[in-house]
This record gives structure tokens, C-alpha cells and sequence, in this order.
């Protein structure tokens, strides 16, 4: 069945903090990903899925199956560094995309496993990619990441450290590059978030169903509207689209250039030390969350504003839970210590 | 393919970490390091950065869903398909034969890969005896296991087996915090220009080690160095030999690695940092008494208890009823987790060679050390084991662990790769006797299914009287505490819990079975008490949650915890309460669930209806007339 629209991403009413951090992870891959939490019909999924139509293209090897980045030479799979050996690297360019793990997916369609077919066939042994392979340098989404099964969860996290995907098993032993953004929603109602695998998003936000009867009206004519007429609808949206496209774009390049004001390394600090927060994966989020946020605000350096908004992303799922804590966050102590 | 790595020197701070591994590596007698710390403490991150300071320059990984053949070795495929010969295809543990073996998530590693691996390390052999291919190979590693304390413990035998530990969640300063972040957006900007940076720093430290390698044969141990490291063990309170070796190990290689050639105190004192803080024991005569009440064995049978018609025990159960259903039989050691830290060790200094001194600060920082391990080990519940059970599933999930041969079940679950083993050293034969083409084939004799395995927790369900009766407010606000402090650590111990309140004229299921925290802060806002007393209600409604749990094909089982006085009230005129709760019982029993039963009658005149309860139910028996947060989590650590 081929798709012939996607719900366009501009059209989707409120829910700021929800695009803003897909955005951000649009414009900075290396930023790690981001956890929705809410209810059902909170647009958790559409959001996702209408973000694909937002991503840039980027060069990868011609006939690669996991699409390596003929740039990095780092992140070669076996194959392409052979071939980079021997010369150069047919490009072409290809669009980020959307995978979906399935909460139901076996391990072995996930990292892949013994190529059954090559195996009877030719009596050799052959490794055929799982999800992780097309995963490789797109944004994995999982659907009720809360619900996953513990050992999925474990190579999941194993290939999260490192970017790279190392299977042994069934007979095959054998390594590829597996760097993906991961997206995962969730509704905290049926079960909670292994913590491992919650330290692993860099970003995480709560959404509500709209409250505003407005809003909530201006939410179904769309849906209505979409539904009458899909493409009709999504030539609606095209201007803003495109805008939002070139805005995302425009961010990626100035990115790298972003400066990074001592001010803002040492607040950092100050607030994972005062906040309590484990370990330093928070602090690297936040500068790299500021430093995005400058970027898609279209300025050269990143300022306390980026990373107040960059704290409201990253801290609340890091907050040490306690019997009878709600584990939440202090704003008025996170603004205080902002404060210049 | 080639990984990229941060450069070791670069990591800032985790000296403690850091100097375990260069010791590890450098005497492959200390069997290794175990290092823990909470996520994004660069565990992992640390241990790849010391690949080039491996004997070989090689660090062989054990990923965490290989499977069995692939870590042990098995028939090679190819060779019997294609040539119709037995040749032997090596595992992962030959793979790192000469080098590092490393286990990220060691603590998550099935236990019987993990004994056998670690015993592989002891012994520096490993034999082969599957798929018809019978072989022995010396193979001679270190093993390095990294893991997060707050996805369960190690058990002390496992802990042991690991010459040295290093804990990385050690105080960080705000300008560590920031060098840290600088180095991190640096290293991911350009990793070849920052490797570069540090190349110098690296090569040296890389050169020293080789040179300590070099050296280590020739370290000796002085008879003074041999009194304070038997000084250190005995205070340490070691049990065995292993610790006064390992001590002896370790000073070598912090002598070698200094570029001496003899060992002075304070290597012993370096040493001891890492090759104690995981076997410490207790003080003979400092044994907590508490320890000694907590029933690790089970205890009499339920009918002892009922027929002993005297004052009933207190805080005392009368039977656990069912065995958690754990694959692995490794000894538990507790102390080596629970005991309390060594506080004034005895005057032992008879010729004065050892510095008392230094021993005394030496075992001042080594409390710091232990006292970090007694946090987490309460953090898992108490028991200290941290044991995750995992249960052999039949349905078509889990993860495949390794293939067995097709017992007759109807569904097969066909291990395609042990099946194309199995077949393929007969493929010549058969192609000559079916004068077949085909390049395999297969036999229904040849079918192997996948052996799936996951872990799982249990079910909690508590059924608590919330009726008129005194102190129903308060037992409800400590259920909930209990269940609240349950569902923080439900993802150590994968358990989920529920709760039946009984009320008025009906049972009401307050929390359906769960393991979510936010449902249970939702649901439990509002606890309403008073009114009658309808235990045979409860136990109706117990029945109907078991019937739903046993379709949800979850494999997990379900433990009941009924808090009762075992008064009941009637619903309706001419009805017998009692038999009627006794009817429920009867049915309940046949359920598949172990049950609890913690008696908070009081007073002189009793009853004892709770305790025909549990004689029905086969279950435990508890009273506890005073109930307790403390007291209630007790009985549930034993349960569990």
C-alpha cells in the first residue's frame, strides 16, 4: 500500500514544545534523540511521522545497505572502507528518513541475522541487516518504547553507546555502523521507562491534549479538512513547509559555527551540581540542545535564554525519583540559578 | 569495522577506574576488573579507550544478545556444507585468546555464559563439547565487565571471580564538569584532530605499560611486603586465599607499572584499593544480629506452625510456599555485600613492619568504597543478590539463547542456523543417496528449536482490609507507601504490583496490576476507608485478577499479600460470613498464585480465622499486629 500523504508537521495545532524538539533533532542529529510522553490523541505519532517530510537530504554511498556517510570515514561500514581503499566512493544523495521498530519485532529482525536463503542456497554464510541496519544515520521511532521487551531494550541501548551494531549470533559474527536518532513515545499510564533506556534520550517533553476550546476546535476542522482531502490539504501547507525546511536547513550549516560562552559551560555545571543530576550525559545535552537552539534561532552564539529553553528539555526526565517525590523540577530554582 | 575511540588520557577524572584497568592489563594473573558506576560515568567509553594498552592491542567483545555458539564455538557451516568435513569454528572466548575479553553490562549477562567465561579466565582452557564436535583449546584472556549497579548486583561468587573492582561514581567538581563537556564537544567536532592532540600522551602511557609488562616477571615481593598484604586480608576480613593473592598481584603490577622492580608499601596500599572493596567481610564478632534473623533458607512447613497452638510467631514467616524460579545455583554471599564496615580494627602489630598508619587511612577510604556497595545493595531491595529471574518461555518471544534438539512439541520455533549445523555434516552422504542436486538437505532429524529466555519479575497483588476497624487509615497509608517504594524499583526487579481495598459491601480493585509509577500516584491520590468488612468479597475479586493475569500470557507469578484481622462482616441476613470467606479460600487454593497472609489481629481474644486462611491457601503466615513500612518490606524482601 504506498501512502499518499503525510499530515504536514506545520499544520499540527499547539504542542510547541513537542515540535520544537523534533526540530532540533532534525537540525543536530548528534543531539540523541527525544521521549514524548502523553496521553493517546496527543498528535505523539503524527508529529513523528510528519517530521520525515521536514528532514534534509545528505550524501551516502551508492549501494550501501546502511547507507554510509562517504564523508566520515569513521563511521565506514567494512565494505565501503574496502571499497574507499581502492578509490573513491560513488555518492548519491539520499533523504533522512523515518524507521519504525515495532514493539512486537524479534531480535533478530532487529539486528539482523544468518541470511537463511544464502545459506541453503550456496551453503555459505551471509549476514542479512535487520532494523538497526536501516537505521543507520535515520531516526528510529518506537512507538510505546515503554512497552519493549527487556532484551530488545538491551541491544538497543548496546548499539546506542558506540553507533555500531555488533552481532553474534546464529552463526554470524559481524559489526556495522548503526547511528540513529531515537524518538520514542510513550503514555506513562501503561508502565514506566526502563531508566537505562530514559538516560539514553537526550530530550524529553509532556504533552497534554489542548485545553483551549479554541485550539481543540481549530484541531478537529484540520483533522476534518485532511481527511476530505489529503493533498488538497498538504498543498495548503506547502509554503510553510518549505519554510520550515529552509529554516531547518539554514541551521544545520550555521550549526558548527554556533560559539559557546564560557558563562554558559559553567551554569551548566552549576545546575547538574546543584540539581543533583547523575553522571554527565545532561551537561553534554545541554550545551549541544543551546547551541541547536541558536542555530534554529538563526544567532552565531548561544545564550542563557537557549539554555534555560535547552533545561526545560533535557532535565525533567534526569531528576532522581523518590517514593512520594514527583521527581519534578524546580523551575523557579533552575531560573534562579540561570539568572545573570 | 573500526571504531573510533576517545583517547584515554583525555577522560577526565576516574583516576581510581583508570589505574584498576592499567593493572588488569598489565598482570593477566589478577583476573581482570570489574568496574561499576551509573550511566554516563564513560564505563564503557574508558575501557574501549584502553585498547591499545591490551597485551595485544585487540579488545574482543562479548555483546549481550550473542548466543551460545557464537561465545562457546561450534561446528563450522560453511566447511561441512561445502567440503562434507568436522571442523571446529571458534567462539568468542578462543577469539580472545591473548587478549581482553569484555562484557559491557555484565550484570546483565545470562549467569551460566558469565561462570563460564570467568571460570574459561581461571583455568586458561575452554572445552568444546556440542554439535558432535568435541575440543579443547588453551585460551588465556582478562576479563573487563562494566556495569550500572541500579540494574541489579552481582552475586559475591561472581564478584570474586573479578581480581579487582573500581567504582567510577566518585565526586566530580563543577571545572570537571566543565572539561568534561569542552573534551566531549571537541572530541565529536573533529575525533581525528583531538586523537591527534592526545596521540603523545597516550603513546606514552601505552609505552609504560608495555615496559611494566616487561618488568613484571622480575618484581619481587619482599617477607615485609608479604606480612602487610596477610595484614591487609586479615583486616579486611577476607574469606579464603584468593584476596592475599590478588593483593600480592596487584602490588606487582603497581610496582611495575611505578618502574620498580620490588614492592613498597604503598603499592600494597594501591593494590588493596581495588582488590578488596569487593571481597570484604565481616568481623566474626561484629555479625549484625539482624542478619542472623533474616531466613535466607526456608523455614518450617506451614503445618508446624498450625499445629503449634501456642502464642503465634511474630515478624516470623512460617513458609515461603514457593521458590523463585532463578536458572542459576551460584551460592549467594551475602556478606560480602551487607556487612557493616570493619569500624576499629583490632590491635595487631606485633614485629612493627606494617605502618599502622597507613593501614588505618588505607581502610578509612575503603570504607568510603564499601559503604557506596551498601547503598546499592539496599537500593535492590535488600537481599543483596539483585538476581533478575529469567524464566525458559515457550512462546515465540524472548531472547534466543541458544537451540536444542525438537522435542515433539507441536509448534516449532525452528533455529534455522543450529538446523543448517545439525544437517550439515551429512549433506554428502544424503546429495549420493538421494542423487540429489540440492545444495542441503534437510532432515526432520536435523530440526533444532531456539531456546528463548526473559526475564521477568512477579506480580504483587496486595488485598488490604480498608473497613471501619482501627487504624485503617494508617494500614492504607502505609500499603501505599510500600507499593509506591515497590514501583520505583520495579525495573530492577521487573516486578509489577496491584491493590484489592475491601470496604463497605464490596472488594474494589483500587490499583489494577501494573508497573507503572504514574498510574499509581494517579490511582492512590485518594484512599477511602471505613464501613464493613467484606473479606469474602475480597477473595471473589482476588479470583477474577488471577483469571485476567493468567491470560495476559506475562509468565510472571503472581504472589497475593492479604492484609487481614480476619474479621468478616455478613452482607446479608442468615449468612455465615466465616464459611463463606472459607468457600472463597477453598477455590482460591487451586489458583496459580502463592499467597501471603499477614495477621494484624490484636488484642487477647483472637480469632484465628487469618491463620485458617493461610493453612487453606497453603500460604505464608505472619502476624504483625504493629504493621510497619520497615516491617512490611521485610516480608516481602523474604518473599521475593
Amino acid at each position: 500500500m504506498k501512502r499518499t500523504a503525510i499530515y504536514p508537521f506545520t499544520a499540527i495545532v499547539g504542542q510547541e514544545e513537542m515540535k520544537l524538539s523534533l526540530i532540533l533533532n532534525a537540525i543536530n542529529p548528534s543531539l540523541g534523540g527525544v521521549l514524548i510522553k502523553g496521553e493517546k490523541g496527543t498528535a505523539k505519532s503524527t508529529a513523528v511521522r510528519a517530521l520525515a517530510a521536514l528532514l534534509p537530504t545528505m550524501p551516502a554511498v551508492k549501494g550501501c545497505r546502511y547507507h554510509c556517510d562517504p564523508r566520515n570515514a569513521a563511521q565506514l561500514c567494512d565494505d565501503c572502507r574496502r571499497r574507499m581503499e581502492e578509490g573513491k566512493l560513488p555518492e548519491e544523495e539520499v533523504t533522512m528518513k523515518v524507521i519504525d521498530l515495532p514493539v512486537s519485532a524479534t531480535e533478530d529482525r532487529v539486528v539482523g541475522t544468518l541470511d537463511i536463503e544464502e545459506a541453503i542456497r550456496a551453503g555459505r554464510k551471509a549476514f542479512e541487516p535487520g532494523i538497526l541496519a536501516e537505521a543507520n544515520r535515520n531516526i528510529l521511532y518506537v512507538d510505546e518504547v515503554n512497552l519493549l521487551e527487556d532484551h530488545i531494550v538491551d541491544v538497543l541501548l548496546d548499539a546506542a553507546v558506540m553507533g555500531i551494531n555488533t552481532v553474534e549470533r546464529e552463526g554470524i559474527s559481524f559489526a556495522h555502523p548503526a547511528k540513529f536518532i531515537l524518538v520514542g513515545t510513550m503514555n506513562p499510564e501503561e508502565g514506566d521507562i526502563r531508566p537505562q533506556l530514559l538516560d539514553r534520550f537526550a530530550l524529553s517533553v509532556m504533552v497534554r491534549g489542548e485545553q483551549d476550546t479554541a485550539k481543540r476546535t481549530e484541531v478537529i476542522r484540520r483533522r476534518l479538512e485532511y481527511e476530505a482531502d489529503p493533498e488538497a490539504f498538504c498543498a495548503k501547507y506547502e509554503t510553510e513547509q518549505q519554510a520550515l525546511t529552509e529554516k531547518i536547513r539554514a541551521a544545520r550549516v550555521l550549526l558548527p559555527e554556533v560559539e559557546l560562552p564560557d558563562l554558559l559551560l559553567e551554569k551548566t555545571a552549576l545546575l547538574s551540581v546543584e540539581l543533583g543530576v547523575d553522571g554527565h550525559r545532561s551537561d553534554i545535552t545541554l550545551i549541544k540542545a543551546a547551541l541547536t537552539h541558536a542555530a534554529y534561532a538563526g544567532r552565531k552564539a548561544a545564550a542563557l535564554e537557549d539554555l534555560r529553553i535547552a533545561a526545560k528539555l533535557v532535565l525533567p526526565h534526569r531528576m532522581r525519583r523518590r517514593p512520594f517525590e514527583d521527581g519534578k523540577l524546580d523551575w523557579a530554582k533552575v531560573d534562579e540559578l540561570l539568572a545573570e | 569495522m573500526k571504531k573510533m575511540r576517545f583517547p584515554f588520557s583525555a577522560v577526565v577524572g576516574q583516576e581510581k577506574a583508570k589505574e584498576a584497568l592499567l593493572l588488569a592489563l598489565i598482570n593477566p594473573r589478577l583476573a581482570g576488573v570489574l568496574l561499576s558506576g551509573a550511566g554516563g560515568t564513560a564505563k564503557t567509553l574508558l575501557v574501549r579507550a584502553a585498547e591499545d594498552f591490551s597485551p595485544d592491542g585487540r579488545i574482543v567483545e562479548l555483546p549481550i544478545g550473542a548466543t551460545e555458539d557464537m561465545v562457546f564455538g561450534s561446528i563450522d557451516m560453511e566447511a561441512a556444507l561445502t567440503e562434507g568435513r568436522k571442523r571446529h569454528m571458534p567462539g568468542i572466548l578462543q577469539k580472545a585468546d591473548g587478549s581482553v575479553l569484555y562484557m559491557d553490562e555484565v550484570n546483565l549477562l545470562r549467569r551460566d555464559f558469565l561462570r563460564t567465561v570467568l571460570d574459561s579466565a581461571a583455568q586458561g582452557s575452554y572445552s568444546l563439547e556440542r554439535d558432535g564436535i568435541s575440543y579443547t583449546s588453551p585460551t588465556r584472556f582478562i576479563p573487563i565487565g562494566t556495569m550500572a549497579p541500579d540494574e541489579g548486583l552481582l552475586d559475591g561468587a561472581i564478584l570474586d571471580s573479578f581480581g579487582l573492582f573500581a567504582s567510577l561514581d566518585e565526586p566530580v567538581t563543577a571545572e570537571q564538569r566543565v572539561e568534561i563537556v569542552r573534551r566531549v564537544l571537541e572530541y565529536e567536532a573533529d575525533p581525528d584532530a583531538f586523537a591527534a592532540k592526545w596521540e603523545e600522551q597516550d603513546n606514552k602511557l601505552a609505552e609504560q605499560v608495555q615496559k611494566a609488562r616487561e618488568l613484571l616477571p622480575e618484581v619481587e615481593l619482599s617477607e615485609a611486603m608479604l606480612l602487610l598484604i596477610a595484614e591487609f586480608a586479615a583486616r579486611a576480613y577476607c574469606r579464603g586465599n584468593r584476596a592475599e593473592l590478588y593483593l600480592a598481584e596487584a602490588a606487582r603490577a603497581a610496582a611495575a607499572l611505578a618502574g620498580r622492580s620490588y614492592v613498597m608499601p604503598k603499592d600494597v596500599e594501591k593494590a588493596a584499593l581495588y582488590a578488596l572493596p569487593h571481597r570484604m567481610g565481616t568481623p566474626p564478632q561484629e555479625l549484625p544480629p539482624e542478619e542472623e534473623q533474616q531466613p535466607v533458607e526456608q523455614e518450617p512447613a506451614p503445618q508446624d506452625v498450625t499445629e503449634d497452638n501456642n502464642e503465634p510467631p511474630t515478624d516470623e514467616p512460617a513458609d515461603m510456599g514457593n521458590d523463585s524460579n532463578d536458572l542459576d545455583n551460584q551460592p549467594l554471599e551475602e556478606q560480602a555485600q551487607n556487612e557493616q564496615p570493619p569500624e576499629n580494627p583490632p590491635e595487631s602489630n606485633p614485629d612493627g613492619l606494617a605502618p599502622e598508619e597507613d593501614i588505618v587511612r588505607v581502610f578509612k577510604t575503603l570504607e568510603g568504597m564499601k559503604i557506596d556497595m551498601g547503598r546499592t545493595t539496599r537500593k535492590a531491595g535488600g537481599t543483596g543478590s539483585g538476581k533478575q529471574n529469567t524464566v525458559r518461555t515457550r512462546e515465540k518471544q524472548g531472547r534466543y539463547v541458544k537451540s536444542e534438539m525438537n522435542s515433539r512439541s507441536k509448534e516449532l520455533d525452528l533455529a534455522f542456523d543450529a538446523t543448517v549445523r545439525a544437517a550439515a555434516p551429512f549433506q554428502r552422504l544424503r546429495r549420493a543417496q538421494e542423487n540429489s542436486a540440492r545444495a542441503l538437505i534437510i532432515r526432520p532429524e536435523d530440526y533444532r528449536q531456539r531456546v528463548r529466555e526473559k526475564r521477568t519479575g512477579i506480580n504483587l497483588l496486595f488485598v488490604v482490609d480498608a473497613s471501619g476497624s482501627m487504624g485503617a487509615k494508617k494500614r492504607m497509608g502505609i500499603v501505599k507507601g510500600v507499593i509506591m517504594g515497590l514501583l520505583q524499583q520495579a525495573y530492577q526487579k521487573r516486578n509489577r504490583v496491584g491493590l484489592i481495598a475491601f470496604r463497605r459491601d464490596t472488594a474494589e480493585v483500587m490499583l489494577p496490576v501494573t508497573r507503572s509509577v504514574d498510574l499509581a500516584e494517579k490511582l492512590l491520590r485518594e484512599l477511602p476507608t471505613g464501613g464493613k468488612t467484606p473479606l469474602a468479597e475480597a477473595l471473589e475479586c482476588v479470583s477474577g485478577q488471577l483469571y485476567g493475569l493468567e491470560h495476559q500470557q506475562e509468565q510472571q507469578e503472581t504472589v497475593v499479600i492479604l492484609l487481614t484481622d480476619g474479621r468478616t462482616s455478613a452482607q446479608y441476613k442468615g449468612d455465615d460470613p466465616v464459611q463463606r470467606v472459607m468457600e472463597q479460600a477453598e477455590r482460591l487454593s487451586t489458583a496459580n498464585a502463592s499467597f501471603v497472609i499477614i495477621d494484624t489481629e490484636s488484642g487477647y481474644l483472637r480469632l484465628g480465622i487469618a491463620r485458617k486462611l493461610a493453612q487453606l491457601l497453603n500460604g505464608a503466615y505472619y502476624t504483625l499486629p504493629k504493621l510497619s513500612e520497615d516491617k512490611l518490606l521485610k516480608i516481602l524482601t523474604s518473599v521475593q
